[in-house]
């Protein structure tokens, strides 16, 4: 637990030494929230509908930004591998007295308290500025769907950041991912509304599955049996991606 | 006592192959074998590719071998990678340190990852600092100092923790005679205190004044391995002499040449000579030279652990691998 402390510790360090970075991680996705989603709120008056429920698309979006901000977190986290392996941290970090998993486990818990603060900013502010009705019994759902979701995600993102050497190539494979995840997900648009071979690609896209555990606990949108499965689909995939990064960082210069 | 206790580094018949996708496979280590005392600075030299970064790597746990063994206090580094790192510290080539945090920022993070308790981290943080000539830097991020100053503040991490081995991959690069004087001094103070110190380094002067054995690696291999004197004997044991006369007469090169020197060059009052131990006697050559011409000034000087390296390396170079030697 020390260590997980330790890297708690510097994780929080770093991050205090920027006030522009603090504001962008704190409060970037009300923002998103407030244009994006107010600018398409605008576009389709008339909102959208999740499996025959209409809702109007400030309140479907807020899932989508949550699941976004998670997202965003893992990226600037995974990320980070290459800043540290740049100033020749990274390689120096794993001589530290600690296992993989505790460093690995470290940095995901900081960066899940973040995205749970910035959560509860978005939440908060985005059903008082814009009235949002929100489902406030499922509130630990949504908790524990961004602590989840920025883990699932920044363990995917690990194996990737570690083993791509090249920081070209792993902003290539970041643009591509984010592209194809993100507008191949339920996270702007509902799935139902797109066609059959976007519906596929949406279905086995595990941003979906935690955009949509979001939106079920945030507003109660969806059916509760399908995003069960969805919720145990994400574990999974968390699952996976945490062993195939503890496994590439226990030879981090052979991956 | 465990055996550990007396040889806190042990290699044995170590390799190390890359296999890369895009290279042919490249054998860093190649049967390495080496035993450290505790206590002991112990250098690696070589020339670049030769292997030294690649046993550092794997005794600090980055990398595993292909084959072979290596323990750190008695603990073997594949088997037992956390708890080799728990009794480790390591400065690697590269100027690890973070850049975003200050200078007292950098070492109380480090601290922390040592266990250091919080109330001591301060107060060593000062001691380091003073001793690596950090104070005024203290509250400075790492970001804005230039290279040398880096260097220094990611050795000066090391010294905050008392862990038993340290490793120091080319430590004092990039640093300035002062604190290159410092870092030495600290590396020694630590060494007294029974730590146990294995350092690379391509400034022989520097492994020469501060290392109690030393390794000459090349290939992956040791060519051999001994304290300063040993390394030195091992040589081909040349002398260079030089003999200074009044004036330099034609038969002083004469009764020179007859003898198998290595290198004969005369000046207009000197004669510079290298000679090997084994094949010439100094003093009979003294005295020859003393009954052509008074002699005014004679220097003797032995191989430096320079003209060793080159010669072993030029040797393995020249003849393939040769067999170690130690």
């Amino acid at each position: 637990m020390k260590m997980i402390l330790a890297v708690m510790y510097r994780e929080y360090r770093i991050r205090t030494t920027s006030l522009t970075w603090l504001f962008y991680d704190m409060f970037m996705p009300l923002t998103y929230l407030l244009i994006f989603g107010i600018g398409f709120e605008s576009a389709f008056a008339g909102g959208v509908a999740v499996a025959g429920d209409r809702m109007g698309y400030n309140a479907f979006f807020l899932a989508g930004v949550l699941s976004m901000a998670s997202f965003g977190i893992a990226i600037n986290t995974a990320y980070g591998f290459f800043v540290d392996r740049d100033n020749g941290i990274f390689y120096e970090f794993l001589t530290y007295p600690m296992t993989r998993s505790e460093f690995l486990v470290g940095k995901i818990l900081f960066n899940s308290l973040l995205a749970l603060v910035q959560a509860a900013i978005t939440i908060t502010l985005g059903a008082v500025l814009l009235g949002l009705a929100l489902r406030w019994d499922l509130i630990g759902l949504v908790a524990f769907g961004q602590v989840l979701g920025t883990a699932g995600w920044f363990f995917f993102l690990t194996t990737f950041a570690i083993r791509i050497r090249r920081n070209d190539m792993f902003n290539t494979f970041l643009n591509v991912a984010y592209f194809v995840l993100m507008f191949g997900s339920s996270m702007f648009y509902p799935v139902e509304s797109l066609p059959r071979w976007l519906q596929a690609v949406s279905f086995v896209n595990p941003l979906t599955w935690h955009t949509d555990v979001l939106r079920y606990a945030t507003i109660g949108a969806g059916a509760a049996e399908v995003v069960a499965l969805e919720g145990a689909a994400f574990l999974c995939f968390l699952a996976v991606s945490f062993a195939l990064a503890v496994q590439t960082i226990r030879n981090p210069l052979r991956a | 006592m465990n055996l550990h206790e007396n040889s806190p580094i042990r290699v044995h018949d170590l390799v190390k192959v890359y296999r890369g996708k895009s290279r042919n496979p490249v054998k860093a280590l190649d049967g390495l074998n080496m035993e450290v005392a505790r206590g002991e600075i112990f250098g690696l030299l070589g020339r670049n590719g030769a292997g030294k970064t690649t046993l550092l790597r794997v005794l600090s746990t980055l990398i595993e071998p292909t084959s072979g063994t290596a323990e750190v206090c008695g603990r073997n580094v594949v088997k037992e990678p956390y708890r080799v790192r728990q009794s480790i510290c390591a400065v690697l080539q590269e100027n690890a340190v973070e850049v975003f945090l200050s200078v007292l920022d950098n070492l109380s993070t480090y601290g922390r990852f040592h266990s250091i308790p919080r109330r001591q981290i301060r107060e060593r943080a000062e001691s380091v600092m003073a001793q690596f000539g950090l104070e005024e830097y203290r509250h400075q991020k790492v970001i804005d100092l230039s290279g040398g100053l880096k260097r220094r503040v990611q050795v000066a991490k090391v010294f905050m923790v008392d862990k038993p081995v340290v490793f120091l991959d080319e430590a004092t690069t990039g640093m300035d005679p002062v604190n290159k004087r410092a870092t030495l001094d600290a590396i020694r103070e630590h060494a007294r205190q029974g730590r146990t110190i294995l350092l690379t380094t391509h400034i022989l002067q520097e492994a020469e004044e501060l290392c109690d054995r030393i390794a000459i690696v090349d290939q992956g291999r040791c060519l051999v391995t001994g304290d300063l004197a040993m390394i030195k004997s091992m040589a081909t044991r040349a002398y260079d002499i030089n003999v200074t006369f009044e004036r330099m007469r034609p038969e002083i090169l004469e009764t020179a040449s007859r003898y198998p020197l290595l290198k004969l060059r005369s000046t207009s009052t000197t004669l510079e000579m290298s000679v090997r131990g084994s094949e010439v006697s100094t003093f009979a050559l003294l005295d020859a030279l003393s009954h052509v011409e008074p002699i005014v000034h004679f220097e003797v000087t032995s191989a430096s652990l320079e003209d060793v390296f080159l010669e072993l390396l030029g040797t393995s170079g020249k003849e393939g691998r040769a067999g170690e030697k130690s």
